[in-house]
């Protein structure tokens, strides 16, 4: 368990992935170096695997038309993860989804994407669920690490790939630096070493980007991760119809849920962020799957009324509906 | 005579201890291999894998990571929001 000390806090708030990074540290002396490593993990974790980069190793792999390639010890580590979190959720949260986002229309950074306009996601297209060939049509060799995709996969590791970034991030400042960190990735959040005292307040609501009166709640953790997952931001229209970045492998298309925000907490960032994913594809069967696993959770509905599992604390009433999601 | 019969029940003796001793190590060997192939079968001693994660500490991993304690409410704004991105 991680001590807690009374420190101050030292902040520093940059882009990267497409969304905005927060680090905070219990030492200010400690920020820039804190910094160089969160800048140079960040760099590592985005030349492995972004799906917008024609010379990441994961462009490589989804153009390898089947083949076995060899693969980096990191983009090893991230693909691992991905598929482990696919084990772990039976398939809702699955790294194959790449095919899936490009035809519904997340095929480039998403700042380039038309902003969502409808209210709801359209009917599936018949060939959609297709285009998600499931996590078992990856190939994974550990020793050296290589990769193949079967079947016309596309991998896609936007559900796990930043929040493992963010736990990389942690370990590696609160490692060598030896101070308390917390490190916040579009919202997905882990933190390690020694928290300040009453622990790092966080926030939880739809947007990451919303102020800091935003409708929610505010919590304190002391180790591990959180994360939230919603359908009403990182959303898109094609053709009309509503789109966003949660995919249900079952159908190739956006998850029709009826939780509009998941937010879990976890041992770390990653296995929260895998859960709340596979929360809202879960819907409303997440409910006991969450409470089976003891894992502490809060879930809005799309009229903002809340439910909570596992030891999440009671908050305040429910949270307005969101008016214009996605936009 | 006698001393023929005697020393005849011991042959047969030491024989049989023999045989018993050598089908006690093949059977033991048998098994030795079955565990190995069941372990292969199974993908649990294999290099490969189709959902092997790569960091040893988190391959004996069969669960999601609850955390050490579940989060405390606090009152007013937070340092960072964890929202959707």
């Amino acid at each position: 368990m991680t001590a807690v000390t009374a420190v101050a806090v030292a902040q520093d708030t940059f882009g990267v992935f497409g969304t905005t990074a927060t680090l905070l540290v219990t030492e200010a002396s400690a920020l820039p170096a804190a910094r160089r490593l969160a800048d140079a993990e960040l760099a590592a974790v985005d030349l492995a695997c972004s799906r917008f980069r024609a010379d990441s190793e994961l462009s490589a792999l989804n153009a390898a038309d089947g083949a076995t390639i060899g693969i980096s010890e990191l983009f090893a580590e991230l693909l691992g993860e991905a598929l482990r979190a696919a084990r772990l959720t039976d398939g809702a949260v699955d790294p194959t989804c790449g095919r899936a986002l490009a035809e519904l229309g997340y095929d480039r950074d998403f700042g380039l994407l038309e902003p969502a306009r409808a209210v709801t996601p359209g009917p599936a297209s018949p060939a959609a669920a297709s285009a998600v060939p499931g996590w078992r049509s990856v190939r994974l060799d550990t020793g050296p690490p290589r990769a193949s995709l079967a079947g016309g996969a596309q991998l896609d590791l936007g559900a796990t790939a930043k929040a493992r970034a963010a736990d990389r991030c942690a370990e590696a400042i609160a490692g060598q630096l030896g101070c308390g960190v917390l490190v916040s990735l579009g919202g997905d959040i882990a933190v390690a070493g020694p928290a300040p005292a009453g622990g790092w307040r966080i926030r939880v609501t739809d947007d990451h980007a919303a102020g800091p009166d935003a409708a929610g709640q505010t919590v304190a953790i002391t180790s591990g991760g959180l994360a939230t997952s919603s359908t009403t931001v990182r959303a898109w229209s094609q053709d009309g119809r509503r789109m966003h970045h949660i995919v249900d492998p079952a159908t190739g298309q956006p998850a029709r849920s009826c939780w509009r925000t998941v937010s879990v907490a976890a041992g770390n960032c990653t296995d929260a962020n895998t859960a709340s994913t596979a929360a809202i594809v879960r819907g409303a069967a997440a409910v006991a799957w969450l409470e089976d696993l003891s894992l502490p959770a809060r879930l809005v509905r799309a009229d903002g009324s809340v439910e909570v599992t596992a030891g999440w604390p009671d908050g305040p009433g429910p949270a307005p509906p969101a008016s214009a999601p996605g936009t | 005579m006698r001393r023929d019969n005697a020393g005849a029940a011991v042959n047969a003796r030491d024989d049989g201890l023999r045989k018993v001793t050598r089908l006690t190590w093949r059977a033991g060997a048998a098994g030795l291999v079955c565990s190995a192939l069941i372990a292969a079968a199974f993908g649990h001693g294999g290099t490969s894998s189709h959902a092997t994660t790569s960091t040893p500490a988190r391959q004996g991993q069969r669960t999601i990571l609850i955390p050490a304690q579940p989060p405390a409410a606090v009152p007013g704004a937070g340092q960072v929001n964890s929202g959707a991105s």
